[in-house]
């Protein structure tokens, strides 16, 4: 059950460059929220912002909701600049999330980039069931490194600065062989979840994604944010962010 | 005590061609979907009337991502007409939209003005359909829409079709890129239009100057919210002052301050859009702040607004 809420910023703070980590306090959204699901904001009261901004959640603790994100525009720009205690508007869980089933035998997660923001709520739910998972994350370099705070993780820098030199699809290629009856979480730039595609249709894995758009309603109203499907258009917001790779046309090519 | 007894007794209703509404504002076509997407959190029956999205004949798929941009202001949409057809659309989503909202309004587009014809023929006889309003000014789809909005001979032209396919009130819904409103709102109320509404979005665009490429997959948009106000206001302004049939307004408005300005202007009603998706709840600030400022004013009928602007 979606809801509409005015919250409060309980903490806020740079992690990384270009890089924030914000928490806000609902008892009852961090209750219902599952992995891969998002919140939809904007501060609250009349301001430069004109729409809500979609953002995965991070992790739940307690009746707090983190949010991990990158400045990439003019409103990641303006909510990085929230100070704590700051009030907002949010909209939330929205979204259809992770389906985590036990008929895996090994949970496989790949983080490119800030696609690490929904995964570590994802390893921790992982976690609590007792299912055996593991994080393979990549990045360009040791210095947008993200504090990934996962035992047994396998990191991939494009630079070679920290772990396996190369693509984190490309490291988790090197040990596909080793798991048996996996599924693959994936979260990242397009064309990461478009390798990441091929490379689990290849070894008839099951795979899902998750992806991101420009948003305006957040709740499958205004068909804004679509993505191709491969049979029609479908949401980003409603439908997914999570879809079934399968799901996906991954010839597209978008802006995202 | 007295003050809350006297605010409850403003009457809000208002009736446009015919159509019996509860309060003065619609949620506007195209930014409450189905009628459904909004139920957790926006009890029904809080609008006057729902317009649905537009439906054509065919189902359409819209146009390419990414559709939708914010701008100082505003928001570019290039969604392109995405909708599940009429035949879908009268079987599956139109029982259920009835279901949830007492006042439907069926927004209907065509490629040709056959098409136009053979839906508002479609939608005849059908129960629990209050009105069509006839979309002749989306600026994101290449045939139909803006097309047929921005000729004031092509305008009539379709209205009359429409009117004499129709059995339900028809409301033409004009477009702001024209040289003149008035010259248009004439022409579709001579042609039977029972009720007009304006506006549509304006052309916009945004540009990726890193990628050096448009932001929208369709290259242009429509740019509708708080940015375009003071346009929306003036088409309204000037068209309601052109004809004598009952105007909605529509454009920006985010608070009943703006909903107030444009029945001042000459709406009849208005049609909430953008502010919806802000806050899903914006219907219930503005129904509210209606009464309050009927009460300020000493109005006992909202419609009592109507056309009030000293000039």
């Amino acid at each position: 059950m979606m809801l509409e809420q005015k919250v409060k910023i309980t903490s806020h703070q740079k992690i990384a460059p270009q890089v924030f980590l914000m928490a806000y306090a609902s008892p009852q959204m961090a209750a219902q929220a599952r992995p891969g699901q998002f919140v939809h904001l904007k501060p609250s009261g009349p301001g430069p912002l004109l729409l809500r901004r979609p953002f995965s959640i991070n992790r739940v603790k307690g009746s707090n909701l983190f949010i991990m994100y990158r400045v990439v525009g003019r409103g990641t720009s303006l909510i990085s600049s929230l100070p704590k205690g700051t009030e907002m508007d949010v909209l939330g869980p929205l979204g259809k999330g992770f389906e985590i089933s036990r008929k895996y035998s090994e949970h496989v997660i790949l983080a490119g980039g800030m696609g690490l923001a929904p995964m570590q709520f994802l390893a921790d739910r992982l976690k609590a069931m007792k299912l055996e998972s593991r994080i393979f994350y990549g990045c360009a370099g040791k210095k947008e490194m993200l504090p990934c705070p996962a035992p047994g993780k396998i990191i991939a820098t494009d630079d070679g600065s920290c772990g396996y030199k190369g693509f984190v699809t490309d490291a988790f290629l090197t040990c596909i062989d080793k798991f048996k009856k996996p599924v693959v979480y994936a979260c990242g730039p397009w064309p990461m979840l478009k390798r990441t595609a091929m490379i689990c249709r290849q070894h008839n894995i099951d795979c899902q994604v998750s992806l991101e758009a420009f948003m305006a309603c957040g709740v499958g109203a205004c068909q804004g944010c679509v993505v191709k499907g491969v049979k029609e258009y479908v949401t980003v917001c409603r439908q997914g962010p999570v879809f079934d790779s399968r799901e996906i046309d991954w010839e597209q090519e978008f802006g995202l | 005590m007295k003050n809350i007894r006297t605010k409850n007794s403003i009457d809000l209703s208002v009736e446009i061609a015919g159509i019996k509404m509860k309060n003065p504002v619609l949620a506007a076509s195209g930014t409450f979907g189905y009628g459904t997407e909004y139920l957790p959190l926006v009890p029904p029956g809080l609008f006057g009337a729902v317009i649905t999205k537009t439906i054509t004949l065919l189902p359409r798929a819209g146009n390419k991502p990414p559709r939708v941009y914010e701008t100082p202001g505003g928001m570019l949409n290039s969604i392109g007409l995405a909708n599940v057809g009429a035949e879908k659309f009268l079987k599956e989503k139109l029982p259920e939209l009835l279901s949830h909202h007492p006042v439907v309004i069926v927004n209907i587009a065509g490629n040709t003005m056959e098409e136009y014809v053979e839906l508002a023929g479609m939608l005849k006889g059908r129960p629990g359909i209050s009105g069509i309003e006839l979309n002749i000014s989306c600026p994101n789809v290449k045939q139909g829409g803006v097309a047929f909005g921005s000729d004031p001979i092509q305008a009539a032209k379709l209205t009359t079709l429409a009117k004499k396919a129709a059995d339900k009130p028809l409301i033409v819904k004009l477009s702001p890129n024209v040289a003149d409103i008035a010259a248009i709102a004439r022409a579709v109320e001579q042609a039977g239009a029972d009720a007009i509404s304006l506006i549509n979005t304006l052309y916009g665009m945004a540009i990726d100057i890193d990628k050096q490429r448009p932001v929208l997959g369709n290259i242009t948009g429509g740019l509708s919210g708080p940015a375009v106000k003071p346009v929306a206001l003036y088409n309204v302004f000037k068209a309601s002052r052109a004809v004598k049939v009952p105007v909605i307004g529509l454009g920006g408005i985010m608070s009943s301050d703006d909903a107030v300005e444009f029945m001042l202007a000459g709406a009849s009603a208005v049609q909430i859009g953008t502010a919806s998706f802000v806050d899903p709840s914006a219907v219930k600030e503005i129904t509210g702040g209606l009464k309050d400022y009927c009460l300020k004013k000493g109005y006992s009928k909202v419609s009592q607004i109507t056309g009030k602007l000293a000039v």
